[in-house]
Parts: C-alpha cells; sequence; structure tokens
C-alpha cells in the first residue's frame, strides 16, 4: 500500500464503508473541527464603511435571521469538510465535495446583495455543472476495479484507475468542492461575512489537500 | 473492447459534451440553469451504467444532490431577479378539475408502485402525487412532503441499526428499509419540477 498520508492510525468500519484516520487526514480533520468550533462560538462583525473626506461612518445592518442562516450553512460546511477528510469511500467523498460545493454557496448567497447574489449564483451554475465529472469519474472506478473503498484501492494490485478517470474526479472537485475565487472575494469585498467566510476558504484548501492525497493513493 | 459498457459510456460521453456546448453558447441564466439540469442527467446515467445493485444505491444520492442544488439555484435566481409569486390558479382546466380520471389514474400509479416497491415503486407513487397535484391543487404544499420525507428517513436509517445490532430481526429491517425508500423517492420524484418560490415564503 502506498502510504502519501501515513500509516493508518484508527480504522472505524461501517460495514463496507471504512472511515480511517492517517496522520495527513487527523490533521486536516482537527484544523476543520477547530474552525467549525470557532464558527459556533465567535460573534459576527459588522461592516463599517467611512464616508470619504469626513469622520462620518455608516454600520451595514445585517438581520439577525440572516446571520443565522448563514452561521447553519458555515457549520454545516465544516461537517461536510471534516467528512470529506476522513471518508474511505470515493462515492461518499464526491458526496461530501458536493456538499461543501452546496453549503458554500448557501454562505455566499445568503447576503442579500445582488452583486453578491450574482456571483454565489455563477458558482452555483459551476458547482452543479462539476457533478457530472465528479460522478461520473466515482461511477468508472467502481466499474474499472470493482470497489469504491479507498483502502482497497491503495493495493497496486487493485489499483488501476485510469488517469482519464482521476483527471474527471479532479475537475469535479476543482468545480464543485473548491470556490473559485470570484465567489470569495464578492463576499470578501462587498458583504460583511467574518467569520463566516472563512469556511468557504478553509473548507476549499482541504478538500483540495485531500483530493490531491486521494488520486496519489490510488 | 468494444462491450455494452463502452458503447453506453460514449453514448452518454456524446451527450455530455452536446450539453456542455450548448451551455457554452447560451447566456441567459435561466436557460443555462435548464440546461445544467439537462447535464445532471448523464451524471446519473453514467452511475445507472454500472448495471449493479451498487448503482441503485447510488443513484438515489447523486439525485438527491442534483435536485438540492438545483433548488437552491432557483432559490438564489428568484432572489436575484426580485421575482415574486403571482397567483396562477393551477393548471385551471375544468375538465381536469372536475373529472374523476386524475385520482383514478393517481390512484392506479400509487397502488402499482406499492405492489413494485423499493426504488421504482417510489419514483411511481412521486409520479402518482405529481399528477394529482398538479391537476387539483393550485399551490405547491412542502410542509406534507417535507413532514413524510423526514419519517421515511428515520424509518430508514432504524432500519439500518436493527440490520446491524439486531441481525435477528432482519425481516423487520427489510420491511422498515423498503417502507422508507419508498416514502424517500416518492418525496423526491414530488419535488422535482418545483421553484420553491410559492406561498410558503
Amino acid at each position: 500500500m502506498i502510504e502519501i498520508g501515513g500509516k493508518p492510525i484508527f480504522f472505524l468500519p461501517f460495514g463496507d464503508i471504512v472511515i480511517y484516520f492517517t496522520p495527513f487526514t487527523l490533521t486536516l480533520f482537527l484544523l476543520a473541527l477547530v474552525f467549525t468550533v470557532l464558527v459556533i462560538a465567535s460573534r459576527p462583525e459588522r461592516q463599517i464603511d467611512v464616508v470619504f473626506g469626513g469622520d462620518a461612518y455608516l454600520t451595514k445592518d445585517i438581520s439577525l435571521k440572516e446571520m443565522r442562516f448563514r452561521r447553519f450553512m458555515a457549520i454545516a460546511c465544516g461537517l461536510a469538510s471534516m467528512g470529506a477528510m476522513v471518508t474511505g469511500d470515493l462515492f461518499d467523498f464526491a458526496l461530501f465535495a458536493s456538499l461543501v460545493g452546496i453549503t458554500n454557496v448557501g454562505i455566499v448567497a445568503a447576503v442579500k446583495n445582488r452583486h453578491v447574489q450574482n456571483a454565489a449564483f455563477q458558482y452555483g451554475l459551476v458547482a452543479m455543472a462539476a457533478t457530472l465529472p465528479l460522478f461520473a469519474g466515482a461511477a468508472i472506478t467502481a466499474s474499472t476495479t470493482g470497489t469504491l473503498s479507498i483502502l482497497q484501492l491503495a493495493i497496486p494490485a487493485v489499483s488501476g484507475v485510469p488517469l482519464a478517470v482521476k483527471g474527471l474526479i479532479i475537475l469535479g472537485v476543482m468545480g464543485e468542492g473548491m470556490a473559485p475565487f470570484y465567489a470569495a472575494k464578492a463576499e470578501m469585498f462587498r458583504a460583511p461575512g467574518a467569520p463566516y467566510v472563512i469556511m468557504c476558504s478553509l473548507s476549499s484548501l482541504l478538500i483540495f489537500l485531500r483530493v490531491i492525497e486521494i488520486v496519489m493513493t490510488v | 473492447m468494444w462491450n455494452e459498457y463502452s458503447v453506453g459510456l460514449g453514448l452518454v460521453m456524446v451527450s455530455a459534451a452536446i450539453g456542455f456546448a450548448v451551455l457554452a453558447r447560451e447566456k441567459d441564466d435561466l436557460h443555462r440553469l435548464l440546461i445544467i439540469d439537462l447535464i445532471e442527467i448523464p451524471s446519473l446515467a453514467i452511475i445507472a451504467l454500472l448495471g449493479t445493485d451498487l448503482a441503485e444505491a447510488l443513484i438515489l444520492p447523486g439525485l438527491v444532490v442534483g435536485i438540492a442544488e438545483l433548488l437552491a439555484l432557483s432559490h438564489i435566481y428568484l432572489a436575484k431577479e426580485e421575482l415574486h409569486s403571482q397567483p396562477v390558479r393551477g393548471l385551471n382546466i375544468e375538465v381536469i378539475r372536475l373529472a374523476h380520471a386524475p385520482a383514478i389514474i393517481s390512484a392506479l400509479l400509487v397502488g402499482y408502485g406499492i405492489i413494485l416497491s423499493g426504488f421504482t415503486g417510489g419514483a411511481l407513487i412521486g409520479l402518482g402525487a405529481i399528477f394529482y397535484v398538479i391537476s387539483r391543487e393550485p399551490e405547491e404544499k412542502f410542509e406534507l412532503v417535507e413532514m413524510a420525507s423526514g419519517i421515511a428517513w428515520a424509518a430508514w436509517i432504524a432500519a439500518f441499526f436493527i440490520f446491524m445490532f439486531f441481525p435477528q430481526y432482519w425481516y423487520a429491517g427489510v420491511m422498515g428499509a423498503a417502507l422508507g425508500i419508498l416514502l424517500k423517492v416518492s418525496a423526491k420524484m414530488s419535488l422535482m419540477g418545483s421553484m420553491w418560490g410559492g406561498a410558503n415564503d
């Protein structure tokens, strides 16, 4: 078995779906956990616009309902990232990645601002289009190798995932799980977002690191 | 090399490529959303090409992800374009609204679905429910669908726990899971084509 992420420390089998922790995925899991706890505990900030050329400033008023929704989406995003970090099943990983995509769209789209919602809509279109390569990659893996378990696929005798399929998976995850910069940017510059916007960037980073590990392993 | 799977995969890939080519030319946001929803179908077809029990188990989450994203995006689209619901009185065709035919056809579909049970049966029941609702009810009632779906999910999970912890009661587990997936798929199917911009907001 090729061990990019180190030797698995702990296995948690649910039937044939085995959750496993390697030092690599454990680190990522803890990172997601810490940030989810931070999102739960922290108080959202209010964005202040200084009026140019004067002493006045404006505070943006955000309704509690909007903040609640964004917090819920951020927590869901954290949970989905945690799941994606530790799952040992390729299809589960695809599902968690698309869950991260949906929650990222939700975090951005909760802002009542036309520009931000436009950005969220475009990101959502990309995410939806990316389900095709993502699920196609997982399904073709199952049909060529006969298993979806990453632990099984890591055994060189079983492994034989074609390069094109790995490409499909990476393409799908790029569209689905990784928030493109324009979505995060629209959020950061135009909308009061901290600390929830952090989840967009963090989940993208985590999903990116994990998919690289998976593609190198299988 | 060119067995049935490869031919099917090739066909699906070609249809996906056609979809993406159309998507690249389209500029209107709503049309792009609809085309992308069309592109989801090849992705389900690729999973279905596995042709095993696993495929049936994998299609449901794939379908759910697709519907969830479509619902979320259509909601964003409504907010973005500031569209509000206008009172539309359903399919206001007197013959359909008063006749017994929709009820009879729906009852047949639901009855046949219950006999089939499982995934296919759920799809049929959902179809019957959609047909009845669009021919009778002017509004979409999501609370009921959500409740049925939630109960079905709980039954499904409970059945899995029975399988895991009390394998000797496997028959109760099978029945619970069958009923759960039946209701779950029918709830999912009856959500199709709705835009969630109705009177529930």
